[in-house]
């Protein structure tokens, strides 16, 4: 019993606040001071996915789909190496190097992010896909980092070896032997990443400056403007994205272990 | 060198991306590449930053950090406490937490928009209870100068982050130490204070670092639900950058390069001040 209310308290405290976003997105008529709504309607579900709008909003949903998923991509990139050889090997000023190299997640992003853009204006990257995707590979790659060199640290350098003496070359050593046993930390600091470059507003609205369409720059208006229904049912549909990318992945990475018979 | 070359990928944006925004942050607040011809010395942007209307905002946004900060650790430390305890089977449905974690900043402010203005969810609750008859007695949460509004969307959005990361500390922690508290009849706060707590301590350091400064610097939840005065610190500076006349650009910059020197400056003083305080405590 007493178990229950603590788990009804949590459900109250975190999950209670979305529901209510549920409720205010079928009914747009619900205002004070009615506890519950006298009427629902289809109105929000129409207009975000059968109205004039729509091919307006999964258009800003894709973009912000393809920027999240690139941002993803570029921070693996630059992380793998540099991962390995942190988790590996001791050199002298590791440590404040290991510090610094986490600062961009920690200090306010602004600084040196109002910084590049004055220079990707000068560049032409300002306002552009790529000059985005840069920005917000600085701003994530930490965690993506964090999550590799805790993976490489899990298992010894002994695979690796092995295959080397096998006559395996970098490359080969990269793709059959590394890459499947990072595989889960990359996935789980991709995430993280994921989930940061989606839901991020500033950045994408300073780098972007709107010439790069992002859910989050077509949500904000509609936010804060007085249509509460609407700006829930946009919410929602925010919350879907990363819900079912997550599902996705976690079916495709057990099914591809399977086939290999390591899971 | 090898190192080097390994690093590299992760070096050379690092220091372009990175290094080169903070040194173009920094020459902008000194005067250089001002589209106007700047006045006054290489300092003057900063001379700016010591009039009250600056000192008021950089003080908001602390008093705004600090308390978003110490109620979520605060919180978030005792609900996964409370999680811990729970028996194996309701674990799984517990991690119903991490909700807010996948929310957009933007959507939690949001959220306390619909529920704390003086006509959303509360509002109807406390009419319906009795304790106010018409809208506008509702008492003003949101933009009243206190910052609340900014709070209580910090908190929301923060407090998972804190059981996440609690929850994974205490998978360490043995459940014989809490029997043996209780043997000895220690209380349940008593508990929580001296076997619990000490226990989370690094970890709860950690994450109070990482949350005062993203709340005392980001844009996100203050542009929707901040007042305009005091402003936040990142609102004041994205205000004198883009929308007033281009003068105040080097003054939005330093603006930006104290926030960060700032961050800086206060995580290298809280290691100090933790790492001192432990020593003092082993001698103990």
């Amino acid at each position: 019993m007493k178990h229950w209310l603590y788990m009804a308290l949590l459900v109250v405290l975190f999950v209670a606040p979305l529901l209510a976003l549920v409720v205010y997105a079928l009914a747009p008529g619900w205002r004070f001071p009615d506890l519950w709504p006298h009427a629902w309607s289809m109105r929000t579900i129409e207009q975000v996915f059968m109205g004039p709008q729509t091919s307006r909003i999964f258009s800003h949903l894709l973009w912000s789909v393809v920027y999240s998923l690139l941002t993803t991509g570029a921070t693996l990139a630059i992380c793998l190496v540099p991962a390995q050889h942190l988790a590996r090997h001791e050199f002298s000023g590791k440590r404040v190097l290991e510090a610094l190299l986490l600062a961009p997640a920690l200090v306010p992003a602004m600084t040196f992010s109002m910084g590049v853009h004055f220079a990707f204006i000068k560049l032409g990257l300002a306002d552009t896909l790529p000059g985005v995707v840069l920005v917000l590979t600085v701003f994530s790659y930490p965690y993506m980092l964090r999550a590799l060199v805790a993976g490489y640290q899990a298992f010894g350098r002994e695979y690796e070896l092995c295959a080397a003496n096998l006559g395996a070359g970098f490359f080969q050593r990269l793709l059959s032997v590394e890459l499947p046993l990072i595989l889960p930390s990359a996935i789980a600091g991709g995430s993280v990443v994921f989930l940061v470059a989606f839901s991020e507003y500033f950045l994408v609205f300073l780098i972007g400056g709107g010439a790069v369409p992002s859910y989050t720059g077509y949500l904000f208006p509609i936010l804060n403007s007085s249509d509460r229904a609407l700006g829930s049912m946009l919410t929602l549909v925010f919350l879907l994205v990363p819900l079912l990318l997550f599902v996705l992945t976690d079916v495709v990475v057990t099914r591809a272990y399977r086939k290999r018979g390591m899971y | 060198m090898r190192t080097l070359i390994k690093l590299s990928p992760l070096l050379i944006p690092f220091c372009v991306l990175f290094l080169g925004g903070m040194v173009l942050a920094v020459a902008q607040s000194l005067g250089f590449f001002a589209p106007l011809e700047a006045e006054g010395g290489l300092f003057a942007a900063y001379s700016r930053l010591l009039e009250p209307p600056f000192l008021r905002s950089f003080g908001f946004s602390l008093y705004v950090a600090l308390v978003s900060a110490l109620v979520s650790v605060g919180l978030g430390s005792v609900l996964a406490y409370g999680v811990w305890k729970l028996p194996a089977s309701l674990q799984k449905t517990a991690t119903l937490y991490k909700v807010p974690l996948i929310l957009p900043h933007i959507a939690v402010a949001f959220m306390i928009l619909v529920f704390w203005t003086k006509s959303g969810v509360f509002a109807s609750l406390a009419f319906h209870v009795g304790l106010i008859d018409s809208a506008g007695e509702f008492p003003s949460v949101l933009y009243s100068g206190n910052g609340l509004g900014m709070i209580l969307a910090y908190v929301y959005k923060e407090t998972p982050f804190v059981i996440l990361l609690a929850l994974a500390m205490l998978k360490r922690l043995d459940p014989r130490l809490i029997q043996t508290a209780v043997m000895f009849g220690a209380s349940r706060p008593r508990i929580f204070i001296s076997v619990v707590l000490p226990h989370l301590k690094p970890v709860l350091h950690t994450t109070f670092i990482i949350l005062f400064l993203y709340s005392f610097g980001a844009f996100d939840i203050p542009f929707l639900l901040g007042e305009s005065s005091p402003a936040m610190v990142s609102i004041e500076a994205y205000n004198l950058y883009f929308q007033r006349d281009l003068s105040n650009r080097p003054a939005a910059m330093a603006m930006l390069v104290v926030m960060f020197l700032f961050a800086a400056l206060f995580i290298g003083i809280y290691a100090r001040v933790v790492s001192r305080m432990e020593m003092r405590e082993r001698k103990l």
